[in-house]
């Protein structure tokens, strides 16, 4: 289908899509301009899991041939259930800033990508420990106590995370100027500001923060390109 | 180049996906109180206790693996829902009370092992000393060391 569209669109702007540098060499120039969008993957895991809400807007700007500047935008609250020990809410916001390279080499006038970036990611948010039942499971003596459960909500307010992220990705363009994307991203905590006597689980932005302070991500986005000049 | 970077990036991701932490692998992440048993004559050695059954005031079943046992060191837990823990030893059908009395902290451990409690200033008594001739100590400050015996018991 890519290929399909290709054909067409170099028919359409055939005189402004080649310019002739030197006799035997063609150089093509794709529109180039911000490109904004959303994440769609956040809107279907929240219909999908009861426990999570999400929303997320991305954008990138291209700033040389292969380079952009890229940002996302969102707001995340996710409950983090772990079985018969603690459950806990955050919510919050998130901005990720940072670079893609495009090591792509497309064809002709195609605008298609498969690249690599880095975010440097910060958080906002509040989390609340809404249950927990205290660890006194006791295999050897068979559970001879159980602890009883503890619904008392406490909030913490005002956390902070900060992260580096790697990902990778593609990008096609599948109508003219409008992009779908996946991305698998890779992220390592820098820093984080914890709650008393409790620990933050989840990070809007982050996602699930591991113990050894990592985390994935995942992004499936449709973006517009809004163009005002070619490169 | 390209794909050694993505095939890398894939990669650790599988790994580090599977990542111990939803699993507590501390067990019991609670500690417990150890008793051993000594001879009342000769206080250095340790002393088997003949045909043990050990329950609880709160809890009148028989804590299964001592139910007529011979054994001179015990691991037993303590009640997370009271300040207060009321055992009953029976050695050869004849029970000693063994009373122990506590404040309660709950600690955050990890993900997977959640909140342990943290017994503190514990008080030891036992009411009416039946076959227990005399233990030691009285009080102590917390059961954070679980490799060593916290009160012993001399009969």
């Amino acid at each position: 289908m890519v290929f399909v569209f290709a054909e067409n669109y170099a028919q359409e702007q055939p005189k402004d899509s080649l310019i002739t540098k030197e006799k035997d060499t063609l150089i093509y120039k794709t529109n180039a301009g911000i490109r904004l969008g959303v994440d769609i993957s956040k809107p279907i895991k929240a219909s999908l899991d009861g426990v999570y809400t999400g929303f997320e807007i991305v954008g990138d700007y291209r700033i040389k041939k292969n380079l952009y500047i890229a940002a996302e935008l969102g707001y995340e609250e996710e409950t983090s259930s772990e079985f018969m020990v603690s459950n806990s809410t955050a919510k919050g916001n998130y901005i990720r800033l940072g670079i893609n390279y495009n090591a792509y080499k497309n064809w002709l006038d195609m605008n298609n990508e498969v690249f690599v970036g880095y975010r440097y990611g910060f958080a906002l948010f509040d989390q609340t420990l809404n249950s927990y039942t205290p660890n006194v499971s006791d295999a050897d003596n068979g559970n001879y106590f159980l602890a009883e459960p503890v619904a008392n909500p406490v909030t913490a307010k005002n956390l902070n995370a900060h992260w580096s992220e790697f990902m990778v990705g593609i990008k096609a363009e599948t109508l003219k100027n409008l992009f779908v994307s996946f991305s698998l991203s890779y992220k390592i905590l820098m820093s984080v500001k914890e709650p008393e006597n409790f620990k933050t689980l989840y990070a809007p932005g982050f996602n699930r923060i591991f113990e050894s302070n990592t985390g994935f991500g995942f992004n499936y986005t449709v973006s517009y390109l809004i163009p005002f000049t070619k490169k | 180049m390209k794909q050694t970077i993505l095939i890398l990036l894939v990669s650790v991701a599988l790994f580090s996906a599977c990542e111990k932490d939803d699993f507590c692998t501390q067990n019991p992440v609670t500690p417990r109180l150890i008793i051993r048993f000594y001879d009342d004559t000769n206080r250095e050695t340790t002393k088997r206790v003949q045909n043990l059954v050990i329950n609880s005031e709160a809890n009148s079943d028989t804590i299964a693996r001592y139910n007529g046992v011979s054994t001179d060191s015990i691991v037993i837990p303590l009640n997370p829902n009271a300040l207060e823990t009321i055992y009953n030893f029976s050695k050869d059908g004849v029970v000693n009370q063994f009373s122990i009395n506590y404040d309660i902290q709950e600690e955050y451990v990890s993900r997977s092992c959640g909140y342990k409690i943290v017994y503190t200033n514990l008080e030891f008594s036992s009411p009416t000393n039946t076959w227990f001739t005399d233990f030691t100590p009285k009080t102590l400050l917390n059961l954070n060391d679980q490799t060593t015996a916290h009160v012993q018991v001399f009969h």
